[in-house]
């Protein structure tokens, strides 16, 4: 049998999902991925098309709460569910993982940047002062080909002083 | 896309569309069909949305049962599973990535059944079970006996996985799980070896169970290293006998990730350091109780 295509096999459909905190309406492909109705449909660029595979941790968004790759999310899945993606973090200040980001100099090209943000992100709601192998470990589904892994741990374990001290205030980037 | 919104629709759909319809719940493997063009089915059953089948839970008996749609995230976030299959946590934490098993399902991994796998050598070792159900009834199936073939299992076209559920890991038993892979993220085994024990009175094991991942078409059981095992006194000098033994039991292919020869070294050489972990694990555990 031949393979079918995405809009063969689901049609379209209206969904209804919570994005950054406010509930949107698309409609979509059900069995196309989150990640190319964030992009595509809603025009929310920050989530990068990496591997569109799960391997490079670019496109990575939050699900209630819980850092995925969007690219392997079912656009159909969303529906009633919580989405936060990069845009969504810096409201109403800049966040502080993005602030730390830029003042250790860890963002090289900047690709996969949006992606380590969100995991960050994701890792620090549920490690309130995590070990540098914590860190490690919850950026591990992330992929940075520039290299540059060990000033964003550096960055991320500042960020995560701050978050843990109340909030942002010390950072010159957020005034 | 076919979306049920209770088990029971899932269930009839099932029935409906059989062969034609491709389960999906954490979508991390369907995802990858869909970009390459190869899934073979005409519509896709999206079960994710049955919050009913997410749970973990230690029932009265004492049993642990995992909901089909309980995450490897789930799992290693448990204190269920945590304090009592903590074998279940090693794995999982070297399984994929985060994101990954914030999306992948246990029950996914099992119907999926990819030798190399890495949910499927615990659950063979914690003799677990297999909830089914359609619409002609229920019936359990042990993980052992679910697996037919390379990417085959029992379960028929009209079946959905509702539950994995087994024994805990009690006061007595060891347990471990190795792996080898690439990278130590998001790499799929090479090679892997799990491992259940039961101490007898004595520095011996009374039973044990060894599972290999990604050596043969299925995870497989290593028999004669069990039997060997359980026929001596647990020493450091046997560790290399049992490893040895479990290489011979792997039927490993050679590919992209391995040679055939590579892989019979890595389940060895997996064998010898847990064994060997093990053994540390006992000193310790007789220092303690002695001073």
């Amino acid at each position: 049998m031949a393979s079918k295509s995405v809009s063969q096999i689901s049609g379209s459909r209206m969904i209804r999902f919570k994005l950054n905190g406010e509930w949107v309406r698309a409609r979509v492909h059900p069995a196309n991925s989150l990640l190319r109705v964030l992009r595509d449909t809603l025009e929310l660029t920050g989530s990068k098309p990496g591997c569109e595979a799960g391997e490079c941790g670019s496109c990575t968004v939050l699900l209630d709460g819980l850092p995925v790759t969007s690219c392997m999310v079912l656009a159909g899945q969303v529906e009633g569910r919580e989405i936060t993606t990069v845009e969504g973090l810096s409201n109403p200040r800049l966040d502080p993982i993005i602030a730390s980001l830029v003042e250790e100099g860890a963002v090289q090209c900047g690709y996969c940047i949006p992606g380590f943000v969100v995991a960050a992100r994701g890792l620090l709601r549920s490690t309130k002062n995590p070990s540098r192998q914590a860190i490690r470990s919850g950026l591990s589904g992330n992929i940075c080909r520039c290299g540059g892994y060990s000033m964003i741990a550096k960055a991320v374990m500042k960020a995560s002083r701050r978050s843990f001290t109340g909030g942002h205030k010390h950072s010159r980037l957020s005034r | 896309m076919i979306s049920p919104g209770s088990l029971r629709e899932a269930i009839l759909a099932l029935d409906k569309y059989r062969d034609a319809v491709r389960i999906v719940a954490g979508s991390t493997d369907v995802s990858v069909s869909l970009k390459d063009g190869n899934l073979r089915e005409e519509w896709l059953l999206d079960i994710s949305h049955l919050d009913a089948l997410r749970y973990i839970r230690k029932n009265r008996n004492g049993t642990i049962h995992i909901g089909a749609l309980a995450t490897y995230g789930d799992c290693i976030r448990s204190n269920v599973i945590q304090k009592n299959a903590s074998i279940l946590v090693d794995d999982f934490l070297t399984l994929a990535s985060p994101q990954i098993r914030n999306l992948a399902t246990v029950a996914g991994n099992l119907g999926n059944a990819s030798p190399a796998g890495d949910a499927i050598p615990p659950l063979f070792v914690l003799n677990a079970t297999i909830n089914l159900e359609s619409l002609s009834g229920k019936r359990e199936l042990a993980v052992q006996n679910f697996f037919t073939g390379y990417r085959h299992t029992e379960r028929e076209p009209d079946e959905l996985i509702t539950e994995v559920n087994f024994s805990p890991v009690r006061k007595g038993e060891l347990t471990f799980f190795k792996k080898l892979g690439l990278r130590q993220a998001n790499a799929i085994s090479i090679a892997s070896v799990a491992f259940w024990g039961k101490l007898g009175p004595g520095p011996r094991f009374t039973d044990a169970r060894i599972a290999l991942g990604a050596v043969a078409p299925t995870v497989i059981r290593a028999t004669r290293a069990e039997q060997a095992l359980t026929d001596g006194e647990f020493t450091p000098q046997r560790v290399r006998e049992i490893s040895k033994l479990c290489s011979l039991e792997a039927q490993p292919i050679s590919d992209i990730r391995g040679s055939a020869d590579h892989r019979r070294r890595a389940v060895n050489q997996l064998t010898q350091l847990g064994l060997l972990e093990l053994l540390e694990r006992l000193k310790d555990h007789r220092t303690r109780s002695s001073s």
